[in-house]
Order: structure tokens, then sequence, then C-alpha cells
């Protein structure tokens, strides 16, 4: 591809007034340039060698209890039913300390310590970088969510997808760089991956996975009536209008633009209708991620990142259901189900990533938008017997894999009982300059020029946390 | 290893301090002890983020310098000396209110050693060296105010041209001079078939009929060009097309970014109200001043004409944030109306002061806060409809029941927010209008201030508001602004590439009050605007970019035009003017596209995925974008099915033979007569003859590049 002017080249990576630095990337990463620098771009990362070429983030939706999954805390049986030092009385129904019913168990050579909700994953425990001391700024979804997906409370950034998409773009120009997999909308929706003010092609590209069919799963994919065959006559004779056109009108480059994009788009129809159906894969392999929204998620997932996806959001929804992990009341009895679905998808994907070799530049992370209380949550009538769990922001769990983490890993500590993280604290903003530096990009200096500022995921905050890194 | 040269002087100067006054042996042992345990935390715990050298000093604290360590930043004293428990250090390592350092809380031992350490006195041997804090810089008005955009535009006298031929009207002279003094000639004229496309796209959206075309290229008339524009300019559709530009800088949405459950209070079932009002207001070429003050201070400009209070859509569809009764998302929302209004109106990016003052331009953080205190005098107000359930406070009980617009509440100044953070109180700064667009303070303090906002804004002395409109307008024909950073004027943007030309037009725009119809009028009938768009190779050569003009850009339609010309050549556009709001990708959907649904939570994934801006923000310009999911939205959506299936069957109604049917098709999407390999490879396609073949030709005429590219 021939540019021939600073505009040109702007427009090209439709950067806008963004800077120039990152130009030469996104030129070479856009779906529609050209693929001679591409492999160069995509394995050495934007500002240092990367360590991870893509990202599998598992998001549950709702927010996972630490005390009952990864983070033991023996002292909340000890003082059961104890008020907790914080004055909490009267918050939301709160009520006493409650411990986890879920037994805790040392895992692989590292000894991880998860408890017994994840008996696939514990087999997967040296490759697990467990950072206990999570925290993150509000207690509510809709932030939480938000600083989770794009650094900043208010739905007016992008997300974390489509930086790393402006940034690196796709590997496989036949699809999409960032993709979202989410059986209907999780609370917020879209917003948690928009591209904001970045250019629209970065916005992740939403995939309804209560959907089975290909042409259900991404829209438009494939013609209502033409066949392959029909297609290509029809594209055969697009090419010949398109090259009278041209021929009428010497050095307009952006016409040579749309000829390609329509040429990558036939090209996108096979390949994405292959990479989208499961049917391809066996059974045995389907019954291992388990036949739910999630599993089959995690399989796509997997199906994605092989094919050159580089980010992939997915979002534990169920059914009506648009955060299941929020277990205000079951929580012992719903963390049960949920864990044991989680529990299969992540296992079985983790499984396959390091039987193709793909798991030491795949990152995979999990975890959701906080955490829950270590005090019980009762409704109304007091019921104690149904005890929740409300919404923690001061100190939860989340867990990485591959793409150069550090395996066999438990990092950070909340304090005895679980309410605040005390020790080596990663807040959401250093979580994502991790995940930055581990593709590549030195978040300082990944920046978009809008509204007369440079802006970055990581706002003015973040730091590299780099006792996770192998 | 600047900071190990630095260690080393201090060390070096400190020896000098101690020999040469022979200080006693105490405040040896006290320097001792700051080197042996207070130093190397500092520099390994906090150096990183406060101290001169870091990226940004968080918190306006810097522990490097030991005056300043003891005054504090933001939040207050860090080190008072004899009281560790008044000292906001000790307090954060110890995770009290502030948690520092960030990555955990650092040995009980370490705190303790503080703490010693400030119990006696907080000696600090640091002090021996000169601070080297400085006195924050003043801004220095006068000279901020000779910058190009805070000067008031003036009339212009267009330069002289060595071709006395080539121009039509002023705009030409100016354009003319600069190509020549470039070493530049402008193309030729258009062809009229060319420009009469062209033309009904740029002012109405649309394509022209073939016998609207037709008709133009027989027209003899000298003035059939004026003839055309204003006939153009006097339809309703030129409204609607321009009302959706309007719409990009007002982030105009109907609902919200979020929803709690299936509380469906934050949809706008009427704001299509608001979007009509603007269509109702560009028909009858309101004057640009007037609709601003009618957009932001209605209700306190015509109390009593209710109709002009739909206008205040423009602040009452703006974003609402979850957690609304909590003084951080407000602050949120005020930052909102100021950078739309600011950006949007006056091409200054205000909101860049919420936190600090402004890097770049002259708008201080207390101009920022005075500005904000209109909006937080305002608030949000769901009008009842007539016969609407309306609760205590007047306001109706359900969305579909009410316009959303806003009304005064209590008149507030705010007081600046040290670096953006809500409980940190600074100087009370009472609402007026921007410190360098007034040349003596111009308070905002007539109830809530919006009128006196409005007022202001509008105002002729405003050296900003009509370029910034007059650019926006004239980017729409050109691609470019003459400033090509539309929504930023300040320093950060771009110059304008003809300054008087961009001076003369928004003076004459104002003189012609401020009428919008006007000066698209005066773009339209230069010669400038009439060139043809091929490219010169010469020309390339010395202004690859086209900033000068040399030809007019061959320009793609938004998903707007294009969608509507879709629906125009099958046969399916029905053209009812305003009403409620329809999906666009909908193949029953016929209405044009400015009547799209616009959500912030879900934008339709049509426009979403051809560049349309998000709604949750004012949008300074649209990107362009050209990707594979556009394409394959073009190969195989219903909607573009639907649409070749009724374009094959206009045809088929005009009858004949295949070749008259291609010639038909020919005018109606592209406005001329197909050549001979045109005609040929269309009879190939469709020899067989059926109606699945005729589709497939029409959805390849639809999807090619001449349907989207206007010469």
């Amino acid at each position: 591809m021939q540019i021939n002017s600073r505009r040109e080249m702007l427009r090209r990576c439709g950067a806008g007034f963004g800077s120039i630095g990152l130009c030469s990337a996104s030129i070479a990463s856009q779906a529609i340039a050209g693929s001679s620098n591409q492999a160069m771009i995509a394995g050495d990362g934007l500002h240092h060698p990367a360590r991870a070429k893509r990202v599998i983030f598992l998001f549950m939706n709702g927010a996972p209890s630490h005390v009952d999954t990864f983070d033991p805390k023996p002292a909340l049986k000890k003082h059961e039913g104890e008020s907790p030092a914080e004055d909490i009385a009267g918050k939301n129904r709160a009520a006493g300390l409650m411990p986890s019913p879920f037994k805790f168990a040392p895992h692989g050579e590292s000894g991880v310590v998860m408890s017994e909700l994840f008996p696939q994953l514990s087999r997967h425990a040296d490759e697990l970088c467990v950072v206990r001391s999570m925290h993150t700024d509000v207690p509510n979804h809709e932030p939480g969510l938000l600083l989770m997906q794009s650094g900043h409370q208010q739905p007016t950034r992008p997300s974390m997808g489509s930086w790393l998409s402006y940034g690196l773009g796709t590997e496989n120009e036949n699809l999409p760089a960032f993709v979202a997999l989410s059986p209907g909308l999780p609370v917020v929706g879209p917003q948690l991956w928009s591209s904001a003010f970045l250019p629209g092609q970065h916005q992740g590209v939403e995939v309804d996975t209560n959907q089975t069919e290909v042409d259900q799963l991404i829209a438009n994919v494939r013609h209502p009536s033409m066949n392959r065959q029909q297609q290509q006559r029809q594209l055969q004779l697009l090419r010949q209008l398109n090259a009278e056109h041209l021929a009428a009108r010497p050095g307009e480059a952006s016409l040579e633009t749309h000829i390609r994009a329509m040429e990558l788009a036939f090209q996108m129809q096979r390949e994405a209708s292959e990479a989208f159906d499961l049917k391809q894969e066996s059974t045995q392999t389907r019954a291992s991620y388990g036949d739910t929204e999630f599993g089959r998620s995690c399989l796509l997932a997997r199906r994605l990142v092989e094919r050159g996806v580089r980010v992939i959001q997915v979002f534990y929804v169920k059914g009506n259901q648009k955060q299941p992990w929020d277990t205000h009341t079951n929580n012992n009895a719903s963390h049960e189900k949920l864990c044991a679905d989680s529990d299969r998808g992540t296992a079985a994907l983790l499984q396959d990533l390091k039987s193709r070799g793909m798991l030491e530049d795949t990152l995979v992370i999990w975890g959701g938008e906080f955490g829950r209380t270590p005090y019980a949550q009762v409704d109304k009538k007091k019921n104690t017997t149904k005890q929740g769990r409300d919404h923690h922001h001061t100190g939860f769990s989340m867990l990485m894999a591959g793409g150069g983490t550090r395996g066999g890993l438990t990092y950070g500590a909340t304090d005895e009982f679980g309410m605040h993280a005390v020790e080596n604290r990663v807040h959401v903003h250093d979580l994502h300059a991790t995940v930055l530096h581990l593709m590549g990009i030195d978040h300082k200096r990944l920046t978009f020029r809008f509204s007369g500022r440079d802006y970055r995921l990581t706002d003015v905050h973040g730091r590299v946390v780099n006792d996770l890194l192998a | 290893m600047l900071k190990l040269i630095k260690r080393i002087i201090v060390a070096l100067l400190l020896a000098g301090v101690i020999i040469g006054e022979s200080r006693t042996s105490r405040s040896e042992e006290s320097s001792d002890f700051f080197e042996r345990k207070i130093r190397p935390v500092l520099v390994e715990h906090c150096f990183e983020c406060h101290a001169t050298d870091s990226e940004v000093v968080q918190g306006g604290l810097r522990l490097d310098d030991p005056a300043l360590m003891r005054r504090g930043g933001d939040s207050g004293i860090a080190v008072l000396p004899g009281q560790p428990e008044k000292s906001l250090l000790l307090a954060a390592m110890r995770y009290e209110d502030i948690e520092m350092p960030p990555a955990g809380p650092l040995d009980q031992q370490i705190i303790a050693d503080f703490e010693t350490w400030i119990a006696q006195g907080a000696h600090d041997p640091r002090d021996q060296i000169a601070s080297t804090s400085s006195a924050k810089e003043q801004i220095n008005w006068s000279e901020a105010r000779n910058a190009w955009a805070f000067q008031t535009p003036q009339r212009h006298q267009p330069p002289p041209v060595s071709d006395r031929h080539w121009a039509s009207n002023d705009i030409d002279r100016f354009i003319q001079a600069k190509l020549e003094q470039s070493g530049l000639t402008p193309n030729p004229t258009a062809d009229r078939s060319t420009y009469i496309f062209r033309l009904t796209f740029d002012l109405t959206g649309l394509p022209p009929s073939p016998e609207t075309a037709q008709a133009f290229l027989r027209d003899p008339h000298p003035q059939a060009k004026q003839r055309l524009a204003d006939q153009l300019l006097s339809s309703p559709q030129h409204a609607e097309r321009w009302t959706r530009m309007w719409l990009d800088v007002a982030r105009y949405a109907e609902d919200q970014a979020h929803k709690v459950g299936n509380n469906g209070s934050l949809t706008y079932p009427n704001a299509y109200r608001y979007r009509d009002w603007v269509i109702d207001a560009l028909t009858k070429d309101m004057p640009y001043d007037e609709f601003i003050r009618q957009q932001l201070a209605a209700d306190l400009l015509y109390p009593d004409n209710s109709d002009a209070h739909l206008a205040l859509g423009f602040l009452g569809l703006g974003p609402k944030y979850y957690r609304r009764n909590s003084p951080e998302v407000m602050a949120d929302e005020w930052e909102d109306r100021v950078d739309t209004v600011c950006r949007g109106l006056l091409g200054l990016t205000v909101a860049c002061a919420r936190c600090h003052d402004h890097k770049y331009d002259p708008i201080p953080t207390a101009d920022y806060y005075a500005l904000a205190g209109v909006f937080a005098s305002t608030t949000m107000f769901n009008r009842p409809l007539p016969d609407a359930a309306t609760g205590n406070d007047g306001q109706a009980k359900k969305p579909e029941d009410a316009v959303h617009i806003v009304r005064d509440g209590k008149a507030t100044n705010l007081n600046v927010m040290i670096r953006g953070d809500v409980n940190k109180l600074g100087k009370s700064a009472p609402r007026r209008f921007l410190t360098i667009l007034s040349p003596a303070p111009r308070p905002l303090e007539t109830k809530s201030g919006r009128g006196d906002l409005a007022n202001a804004i509008v105002d002729q002395s405003n050296p900003l508001t009509a370029r910034v409109i007059v650019n926006r307008v004239w980017r729409e024909f050109f691609g470019t602004g003459l400033v090509d950073t539309p929504s930023n004027f300040g320093t950060l943007g771009s110059k304008p590439t003809h300054p008087q030309l961009l001076d003369d037009l928004a003076v004459r725009f104002m003189e012609n009050d401020w009428s919008l119809k006007w000066l698209q009028r005066e773009i339209v009938l230069s010669s400038t605007y009439g060139q043809s768009s091929d490219v010169n190779q010469k020309s390339v050569a010395i202004d690859p970019e086209n900033r000068l003009l040399w030809r007019v850009p061959r320009r793609r339609m938004s998903i707007e035009a294009y969608r509507d010309a879709v629906l125009a050549v099958s046969g399916q556009l029905d053209q009812q003017v305003g009403g409620t709001s329809l999906q666009p990708d909908d193949p029953k959907s016929q209405r044009r596209t400015v009547y799209s649904e616009i959500s912030r939570m879900d934008l339709n994934p049509m426009l979403a995925r051809f560049d349309f801006p998000d709604p949750n923000n004012h949008s300074a310009g649209r990107f362009e974008t050209t990707t594979p999911l556009q394409k394959l939205f073009l190969l195989n959506s219903p909607f573009l099915v639907r649409h070749s299936d009724a374009l094959a069957e206009r045809l088929a109604e005009q009858g004949g033979s295949h070749r008259s049917r291609i010639v038909h098709a020919y005018w109606l999407l592209y406005g001329r007569p197909p050549n001979d390999r045109e005609i040929s490879l269309g009879e190939a396609f469709v020899q067989a003859g059926d109606a699945a073949t005729w589709s497939q030709y029409a959805q390849t005429l639809l999807i090619s590049n001449e349907m989207f590219m206007v010469d």
C-alpha cells in the first residue's frame, strides 16, 4: 500500500489526531492494510518484546466470592457470626462474619491453594498466577464493570480490548481483532467492548453465544439465498465494475482500499463460518468444555485465538441472568453450581492451549468486577439459611495464566478476614498496566489524542506488577 | 544515574555543612537517622510518584524537598515536626484514610522509624540545599489574547490574483491567491452531471432523481446553478441532512448508557421531539445565534413558549451517569455539559481544566468551575406532556409521558476541586464566562446563568462561535475544515490554512444574520466547490493533502447518505418528515436514516459499524474506516437483500430490453448513462433473465464503489 501523505496515513490508521508513533503499527495491523510487516509487529509488541500475543478474559459477571474460591480465611470460622470490625451495622442487611463451607487445599508442586469448587482447574495449579490483593474503587456493578473493562467508571472510554486492537491490530485480517462473546447482554452491555473515541473498527465484535448456528452467531456472515458460486459470480462483476470506476479516477487510493476490503469480506465469510462452527470439534472436546453457554464460549475462544484473534472477552451471562455471580442470597449453593461450570470450561481451555503450545503466549485472565463480603447478607426476613454475600471492592482475587505470567504464584494478601487487600496491593489500573506490558505495550505510551488531551487505558494511574511476570 | 549524582552532591554538601558549622552531635545523630532510616525509604517507595522528576507528581505532594514535604500536597500538611499524629505522611503509611505506598503497607518497623523521626522534630538535612521549587506560573493574559483564535475576526479584502476569470465570489479569491502562491492551479470545472450529484448530496443527503438531473443538464439558463441550489436549500430534505451534523455535535441520544434492572426511566421515547425541533429550526433557517440561545436557555428567555423549550433537549438528553446521588458522579456530568458546550460551540477544550489549569490554553481551573457552576445550578427536568400524570416535583412519572429538558435548580457557585477531587475544595469559583473571552469579567449570575452563558457565547464580540460553526459547515463540503481540528481551536489545535478566508466568512456570516443557508449557498456557488475531483499528479506533488483545495476531494458518503440513497433508488424511500424513531437496519424501515433511534447503551450495529460516533461524547468529526465487516453488511444484510429485490422489481416495471433496463439503472443510481463495456458486462450477467439474477445485479450496482463515492 502506498501512502503519500501524513493525512492519508492518519486517515488509514484511523487515528485522526493521534500519535504518529503509533501509526506505523496501526497501519500495518489494520484489517485492510497489506500484510508485509504485520507479523513483525504482532510478535514484537509495540514498545518491547511481547510475552503474550493474545488475551482471553473470562469475566465472571456479578463478582465471585474470593473467600469461597481462592482466598481461604480460617478466621471466619473462628469468629463466625461476629460483627466485623468495620461499622456495617444495618448496611444492606449485613449480618455477621460467614465462613466458607468449602474445603481449601494446596495443589501442584507450587502448592497454590484453592477451594474444592475447582477440581479441574486445580490440576493446572502450577500454571496459575493467583492475585489475592486486588482492589477497585466502588462496590457497584456498573462503575465496577466499566472500570475493569475500560479503566474508567463512566461509559466514555475505550475498552481494554479496543486499546489492544488499536495498538496491535489483528493477526488475521480475515477475522476481527477483538471479539466479545456473551450469551445475551451483560449488565452495562456493549459499552463494555466499546471503542468510545477510538475509531470504530476497534470495537469488539459482539457474538451472542446463546446461538449455536454460525449464521446467527455473527451478523451478515452468509447471504440468505445466494450460494457461494453465485456470490463468486456477483463478486466477479463487482470487481469489473469497480475496475471501470477506478480506471476513470486514476490516483484515488481510497477506491483500492474499498476493493481490497470487499475481497477480505468475501474471504471472511468462509473463514469466520469455519471459526465459529463448533460442530467441527469432536464430541469429546465439546463435552470437556461442557455444553453450557460458558463452556461453548471458552471453546469458541480457543478456536478464535488459534486463528489469530487478538482479544477475546468472554462474559459469564446465563439466560436472563445478566450477572449470575451476584449472589446476594444463596451464596454457597450458587457458587457450587457456578464454579462447577466455570471450572470445567476454564480448565478445558487451559488444557487445550497447553497441549497446543499456545499457553506460553496466550494470556488467560479469570475474575469479576470485584469480590464479595466476608460477612453474610440476609434477606428481608432475616432467613439465615439462604445467606448471601454483598458486593466487596477493597480486597478480592483474580487469576491469570500463561502469556508470560509466573505460574504457581500466589501474590498479595488480604487481612485475616479477607476484608481488605493489605499486602502487595494490585489496583485494577495495575492489572491493566500489567496486561499491556505482557502484550508488549508500555501503558504510559499507548495514547490517543481526544478532546484536547492524550488519553490512555490507565489514565494517570497504574504500574506494572513485575512480581507477576515469569 | 541522575538521581545517584544528585545524592552524591547532597552528601558532599551535607558533609561541608557539618564540618563548616560544627553542628552539635545531636544534629549529627539526627542527620544520620534521616540518612539511614528515612531517606532510603523515601527514595525506594515514594519518589516514583512524589519527586520533581516523577512523571506525574501525584496528589501535589513532593517528598524530595523538605519544605514542600512539610507543606504537603492536596490533602494537607504531610509532616508536622514534633507531632506525628498530625502528620498525614504517617497516617498514609498506616493506611488510615490515604493508603501509601499503593503496593502495600510498609513494615511496622519502618513506620515506627518515621514516627520517631517526626516526634523528634523531623530533622531534615536536605534543608541546607536550596529548594528547587518555583512559584506557579501565572497566565499572561495579554500575551494569551494574541493567539489567532482569540482575536476578533475581521473582514478582509481578498488578495489580488493573476487569473481574473476563475473566481466566482470572494471565497474563490482567497483560495486562488494561496494556490497561485504555491504554484498550483485549480482543477477544471466539474461536468454538470458531477456537479448536480455532488450538490444534491451535499445539500440534501439524497441523489437527484433522473428527471431532475436530466432537466438540469439541459437547462440553458445562466443562473441554472443558483436556481438549483436555492431549490435544494429550501427543501425539507436539506434540513434533515444538516440536522445530523448538529446531532453529532450535540451527542444526541435517546437513552442512557446504563439501565438498572427493567427500569425504563433512562430511556427517552420522546427524545425525537428535540431532533424534530432541530429539523424545524434548520428548515426555517433560524439564525445560528438564536439556535444556540434556545438550546441553552429557551426556558429562561421564552418562559411562555413551550415549543421552544424542546430545544433544551440539547442539555436535557445529555448523559446521566450511574449513582447520580454521589458528588463525584455529578461532577462527571458537569464535565459532559462543559465539554459539549465548549468544544461543540467554542472549539475550546475547557474540560481539560477540571483537574489542573489547562496545560496549553489560557484556561485556569477556576474558569472551568465557573462554567460548571452554571450546570450545577441546572437540573434535568422531565417535563410532562399535556394530561400526563405528574409527581410532587411537577415532573412526569413515566418517561413516555415526558420530554427531557432542563430547568433551573438552586443557583450555586462551585468551589474549585483540587485535582478534580470532590473532597478537596479550593477557592470559590463564582459563575462567570471564560476569562480569555471576556475583556471585562462577565458574570453568569441571572438565576442559573444559562441565559447569560448563551448570550456570552453568541455575542458578536466572541471571536470563536462564528468561526467554529463556519468551519464545521465548510468541513461538510470539503471533507476537511479550514481548521482541521474542528473542536479544538486552542494551542494544540491546527492553525487555519486560510485564516483570512475563515475570518471573512465568519464576519459575513454574522452580518447575514447568522444564516446557515446563506453560508452554504455562498460555498456551493463558489468556483472552488465547482472544481472537478480528479487527481492531478502535478498538484499532488506540491500539496498531497489538498489543503489548498486545488480539487474538490472525492468523498465517501456517510452511512446516512448511503442508506438513504439505497432507499431512494430502490423506490422505497418514505419522505415523511419528523416523527418517532426507527431501526435503520430493519429492512422494513423506509424513512431516512436521520430518524434512527440513537442509543448510548447499545448503538445500532449498522451505525456502529459505519463510523457513527459514540453518542456518549461530543463528536468533533467522524472517522472514516474501511473494513471487511462493513462489506459483509453490503454483501449479506437483510437490508441490502431486500432493497436489491426492490430495485430489481423497479427495473422490471420499467420493462423493455435488458439493455434499456441497465441504462435506466445507471441513470437512477449514478445519474449518468453506462458506457459500452458496462452495458455488455451487465447484459452478460443478467442473461438468464430471472428475478434472482436481476436482484443480484441490482445488489452489485448498490454495493459498487460508485454508489457511495461522491465525485
